[in-house]
């Protein structure tokens, strides 16, 4: 059962409609516009949730909704909808409900609402294309337009430098890092073309010949090819930038200078998953079955595991909650790509579960620290405490989202840290060695992770600071404390939930829906899943207690290791986020060398450069391309020829020492006028007339042109003498060896055949001639008949010219206008 | 073609004084490179010639007639277009713009005609029309008026250049 093609459109296209429609509604509802956002991603969230059941059921090699986009590239908007696909479609538009209702407080008198709104749409509408394309080029499509979409909201607050450097980052980071992505992807797609038995496809998944459907060949393509582990590297490092993993982090704790929905939007619950989820759906077809620790593992688990532990740590020295916020996303993306990369059964459930988990509770904290800044204007975590008192709704939310991101039984975040816990230990249990560390590693970020949610929910609690006392807090208004509690209740209930299912109640709903989720990362078929509290001691357990317990040991000295990790943040070369720096500020001092030695607005050097680059390119293509030289078999020109061009060589020659330009230039039509001759003499007339008649007007016209430049410049220096020669040298050289390449080439002739055969009139014919070209001039029918859409094409570049000329000459000096 | 009066040089750079026999000469071949040009463009699709060809042949006589009695003369008498014109787009400058313009739109809609017709964009088609009185059959090729756009387009641009590239 295959998923309705006309919903999944629709779906696609309704946010970006949105966008486009928000201008005009923002006139009719002002600040409501809010809600006219939230209405749209409910529809979207409601048509969605129309086609969970062909979701739960889909399998890798069918139920692809394809348009045609490319046809020739074999590019198409494919769409594909299993649980994995689902998960993310729900978390954009349920989350984007809550977040556009959410924003109707917060951003209420902000500046640029429209712009937001708009923005957050088109937003939205990328989100749903990543988590809905089957295509590669599709998928990266929307991949870069999230990228493109969060750099204007990130950079939203446009006149602050905070808000510049942050966007400026964040797109760096992210679209550099797609950049991995497309190659990745496109290596994959060649490399399948080269397999026996497999198609080159960009499909990645939902059809017969799509690459998921057939892994094991896939695989096999990649490994002959050698490229197996560089096309996941290339795909990770993409993943990675956008997903915030170290050390590719460092642009999210920066994108806090967006304004606290989005971040509680794009930074927790869609666009850093995007990352996640692209490994979530690739995991099958990089995982070899029946190998403990492949690869994938090395790669990706060793990634998501340093991730987590070390973005818990910053996270500790976070002076900012948002900054904390931020840092915490970090991690807990660690924990999930940690899982995916494992290649047991409890690493996916971990993987898979977790996103729902993060989500939750990371989308409503972000939604409290918007409030606590929003309501005590501040968001340094030292001047905030004892906020429980004036805030006791907020408050409970928090106490509910803080302790299942700090994977505190019973509540949400634990259930999918114990899979993690569990996933770890087997691995370790089996292999031993290093592979020890992957669990320590796991439970000092939880340390870390248990550490700095116990303080966020101590923002509430304990004396309030000097500072704040005097402050009066007002409750938030009802638009922003809806959504926030909304989440935080769906986070509590996941957690009761494996309260219930430990005795024996199981809501077979969500149990359902997470194993599609699993099913769709698993290497082998799906299975049931359920999650409980543990019910008998076991290591995983054990985990679990000590991490919590260590936490709690050490949180009464939470300051001093604040200030720790401060200090070792302090130490130079330690943080990627000084190379960051160092490397943007090397660009720009490229940058500013090019203006001196490139553009210096002398025509001399703008020519040398263009013609030297130019050919050097050109030489540079065939070497590349392996072009060979003909064999030199001796002249076999006739004297006339001969003669013709001997004069053509004289006049070269004369050229270069004319004494004034108009000399010059008479002197280069002599060259000119005997090309024309040669052609004469090789049988040519097309292009003997061609030649003659635009001879002569380029020298009408240069002579117009010099008559009002100096007569003369004066000698040339050594230097300048030298390159200028080089540079000619160069461009002769290349125009030489291009026709010597040029006319070597044989190729079959079937086209040169087929328009001799078909290019004259025919000896029988009838009255109307159709289908040939019915003249006797070859060139000229091929130049109005056969190729005459270039020769439109032609003729549109010839006006444009002689537009871009009147619009240079002709308006300079009136400083644009006409 | 000219007015054949000769104008008073008086308003003129009397440095760009111009010989009676370079004025002669330019009066009497300009016809005759003008009529070639034509012929050039007719014939193409049978001989050596085309719309390129033909209208760069043109533009070169234009271009003689502007430098033996200049560009002014030019506009007066072989365009017919007087007003001086201050903007860009004005005066003969337009007149010229307009003939490529005209050109394209030629083209191109000789392309959407066959499309109209049911056959790919830009098809081409031959008719012989027979019985024609001194010369018996005549080819009548649809390429013709694609050819005579290409012609306009290389004549509007081209003298386009040379007035802006002479105003100066």
């Amino acid at each position: 059962m295959s998923p309705d093609a006309a919903v999944l459109l629709a779906v696609l296209g309704l946010p970006f409609l949105g966008a486009a429609l928000v201008p005009a509604v923002h006139r009719v509802l002002g600040e409501r516009t809010a809600y006219f956002a939230a209405g749209v991603a409910a529809v979207c969230l409601a048509l969605l949730a129309t086609q969970a059941d062909a979701a739960l059921h889909a399998t890798p090699d069918a139920g692809a909704v394809v348009v045609p986009w490319i046809p020739a590239l074999g590019v198409e908007l494919a769409l594909y909808l299993d649980g994995l696909a689902l998960l993310v479609g729900f978390l954009a538009t349920g989350v984007g409900v809550l977040v556009f209702t959410y924003s109707a407080g917060y951003m209420r008198d902000e500046p640029g609402t429209q712009r937001y709104y708009a923005t957050l749409l088109a937003f939205m509408g990328s989100m749903l294309g990543v988590a809905l394309a089957a295509d590669l080029i599709a998928l990266f499509v929307f991949w870069e337009l999230t990228s493109v979409t969060s750099f204007l909201l990130i950079g939203h607050y446009r006149t602050t430098d905070a808000g510049r450097y942050a966007a400026r980052k964040s797109l760096f980071v992210t679209v550099v890092g797609g950049l991995f992505l497309l190659v990745g992807f496109v290596l994959l797609a060649h490399v399948t073309g080269q397999a026996p038995g497999l198609a080159r496809t960009f499909t990645l998944v939902g059809t017969e010949g799509s690459l998921l459907a057939n892994p094991e060949g896939v695989r096999g393509a990649l490994e002959t090819g050698g490229l197996f582990v560089p096309v996941v590297a290339l795909v990770v490092v993409g993943a990675a930038a956008k997903s915030a993993q170290v050390p590719l982090q460092i642009w999210l704790p920066d994108a806090m200078e967006a304004p606290t929905p989005v971040s509680a939007f794009l930074h927790s619950a869609t666009m850093v998953k995007a990352g996640v989820y692209l490994v979530g759906r690739l995991r099958p077809l990089f995982l070899p079955p029946d190998v403990a620790v492949p690869e994938w593992t090395l790669l990706v688990a060793t990634l998501g595991l340093i991730s987590m532990a070390v973005t818990a740590v910053l996270a500790v020295g976070a002076t900012d909650i948002k900054e904390l916020l931020a840092y915490s996303t970090a991690s807990h993306l660690g924990l999930i790509i940690a899982g995916y990369g494992l290649a047991n059964e409890a690493g996916v459930e971990t993987g898979a579960f977790h996103i729902v988990n993060h989500a939750l509770f990371k989308a409503a904290l972000f939604l409290v620290a918007g409030i606590v800044a929003h309501e005590a204007g501040t968001r340094a975590i030292h001047d905030l405490g004892g906020l429980a008192e004036h805030l006791p709704v907020t408050a409970a939310v928090t106490v509910v989202a803080a302790l299942g991101m700090a994977g505190v039984p019973p509540f949400n975040g634990f259930y999918s840290k114990e899979l993690l816990f569990e996933a770890t230990w087997d691995v370790a249990a089996h292999e031993g060695g290093l592979y020890l560390l992957f669990p320590a590693v796991a439970v000092f970020g939880s340390v870390f992770t248990f550490l700095y949610s116990i303080r966020f929910l101590m923002l509430f609690f304990g004396e309030p600071p000097d500072g704040l006392a005097d402050r009066e807090i007002q409750a938030p208004p009802w638009s922003m404390l809806a959504p926030t509690v909304l989440l935080g209740g769906l986070a509590g209930l996941v957690g009761l939930a494996g309260v219930l299912a430990t005795v024996g109640v199981h809501v077979e709903a969500f149990e359902t829906f997470l194993a599609s989720v699993v099913a769709s990362s698993a290497v082998a078929g799906g299975h049931g899943f359920e999650y409980h509290l543990p019910t008998s001691p076991s290591p995983y357990a054990g985990m679990s207690l000590l991490a919590i317990g260590l936490g709690a040991v050490l949180y009464p000295s939470y300051d001093r290791l604040h200030r720790g990790v401060r200090r070792l943040r302090a130490v130079p070369h330690t943080s990627p986020d000084a190379y960051y720096d160092a490397g943007i500020e090397g660009l720009d001092r490229l940058g500013a060398l090019v203006p001196r030695y490139v553009q210096t607005g002398v025509v001399r050097t703008y020519a040398a450069v263009l013609l030297a680059s130019t050919s050097l390119l050109v030489l540079g293509g065939y070497t590349a391309a392996g072009a060979d030289l003909p064999a030199f078999d001796g002249f076999v020109v006739g004297l006339p020829i001969a003669l013709v061009l001997l004069v053509a060589v004289v006049g070269a020659a004369a050229v270069g020492t004319a004494p004034s330009h108009v000399a010059g230039v008479l002197t280069l039509s002599i060259l000119g006028f005997m090309v024309a001759v040669f052609y004469v003499l090789a049988s040519a007339p097309d292009l003997a007339l061609t030649q003659l008649v635009v001879e002569t007007l380029v020298l009408v016209i240069l002579l117009l042109v010099l008559d009002e430049l100096p007569a003369f410049y004066g000698e040339a220096t050594g230097l300048r003498s030298i390159t200028d020669g080089f540079v000619a040298a160069l461009v002769g050289g290349t125009v030489f060896v291009t026709v010597l390449v040029a006319t070597a080439g044989r190729p079959d002739d079937r086209i040169a055949e087929f328009l001799v055969e078909n290019g004259g009139v025919p000896a029988e014919h009838g009255p109307v001639l159709l289908d040939a070209g019915g003249g006797g001039n070859l060139v000229n029918v091929i130049l109005v008949d056969f190729r005459a859409f270039d020769t439109l094409g032609e003729i549109t570049v010839l006006a444009i010219a002689a537009l871009s000329v009147l619009t240079l000459i002709a308006m300079r000096g009136t400083g644009g206008a006409p | 073609m000219s007015d054949g009066q000769g104008r008073p040089a008086g308003r003129r750079d009397p440095r760009r004084e111009t010989t009676v026999i370079a004025r002669l000469v330019t009066r009497t071949v300009v016809p005759l490179i003008l009529v070639t040009a034509v012929a050039l463009l007719v014939r193409g699709h049978d001989l050596p010639g085309g719309g390129f060809i033909a209208g760069v042949l043109t533009v070169t006589a234009f271009a003689l007639t502007a430098i033996i009695y200049g560009l002014d003369e030019l506009e007066e008498t072989l365009v017919g277009v007087t007003v001086p014109g201050r903007g860009v787009l004005s005066g003969v400058t337009e007149t010229f713009a307009g003939t490529f313009a005209a050109g394209l739109a030629l083209a191109a809609a000789g392309g959407i005609a066959a499309m109209l017709a049911g056959y790919p964009f830009l098809s081409q088609a031959v008719v012989f029309v027979e019985g024609v009185p001194l010369y018996h059959e005549v080819e009548l090729a649809s390429a013709l008026v694609f050819d005579l756009g290409v012609y306009l387009v290389v004549v509007g641009a081209l003298l386009t250049i040379l007035k802006v590239v002479g105003r100066e």
